[in-house]
């Protein structure tokens, strides 16, 4: 019996790759028996989170972006790893969030972030020897079949 | 894959330019959107629509967009309106709080 379940796709660091990251997202979740709005929930957060690698690790140069898959307790945990220079996340002092603002202060910047966190249970982002986001999203039960 | 290629196409009726985007609206075809939209920004004679009912996913590249266009929109006091959004973006609409935004006011 294979005690370690966890599974790793390896992508070049191109916006035309991120695709893939959703398609392999879905089958993982899919099969693990997430809910359809669960699992389009993590399609948008796994995907930015891709996104912002693809933009910021590797400045002009060629790099990949290391996806790992890793299921425990009922949690699904998707761990996007770049191994390019660190990038910080822009947080916003003010939430990038448009409810109650103007069209005047309304600003297309820093949605990935607030996104990621809207949408998972958890988000953690470490860095060192690049920038690593974890997110995690807990199974809900569920009396629909598969 | 096919369904989740980027569709765009361009419909005039009357006074209104309608853009059908289907597929998937993310960082890879941004700019290709962008430059779609960029003409038709500028036609402030005309009402602007984006109907997305064939739109299977969007992310914060897209989202982004769609600010920038209503931004521009309401610069050159021309109508712009979003039609058709299907429920799963509708969702990630509210999130953001983009969705007053995307309702045109004035009326041509």
């Amino acid at each position: 019996m294979l005690k370690d379940r966890n599974i790793t796709l390896t992508v070049p660091a191109m916006p035309e790759y991120v695709d893939l990251v959703r398609l392999t997202l879905y089958g993982i979740a899919s099969k693990m028996k997430f809910t359809f709005e669960d699992i389009e929930d993590m399609k948008v957060a796994v995907s930015e989170a891709c996104n912002n690698a693809v933009l910021h690790a590797y400045d002009k140069d060629d790099g990949t972006i290391e996806v790992r898959f890793a299921f425990v307790k009922d949690e699904l945990s998707i761990t996007v790893r770049d191994y390019g220079s660190s990038f910080t996340i822009e947080e916003n002092k003010e939430t990038p969030a448009m409810h109650g603002k103007s069209i005047d202060e309304i600003q297309s910047g820093g949605l990935g972030l607030y996104l990621m966190q809207a949408l998972m249970d958890r988000v953690e982002v470490e860095h060192g020897g690049g920038t690593a986001v974890t997110l995690t999203k807990k199974r809900q039960r569920t009396e629909e079949p598969a | 894959m096919d369904e989740n290629k980027l569709t765009l196409r361009t419909e005039n009726r009357d006074d209104q330019t309608i853009v059908f985007v289907g597929g998937e609206f993310d960082l890879e075809v941004a700019s290709r959107i962008r430059s779609a939209l960029e003409p038709l920004i500028e036609m402030t004679d005309r009402r602007l629509t984006l109907n997305l009912q064939d739109l299977k996913y969007i992310d914060s590249t897209g989202i982004g967009i769609l600010i920038s266009v209503v931004k521009a929109r309401h610069s050159r006091n021309a109508p712009f309106d979003v039609e058709q959004i299907p429920s799963h973006i509708r969702k990630l609409f509210e999130m953001t709080g983009i969705s007053p935004f995307l309702k045109s006011d004035s009326p041509l």
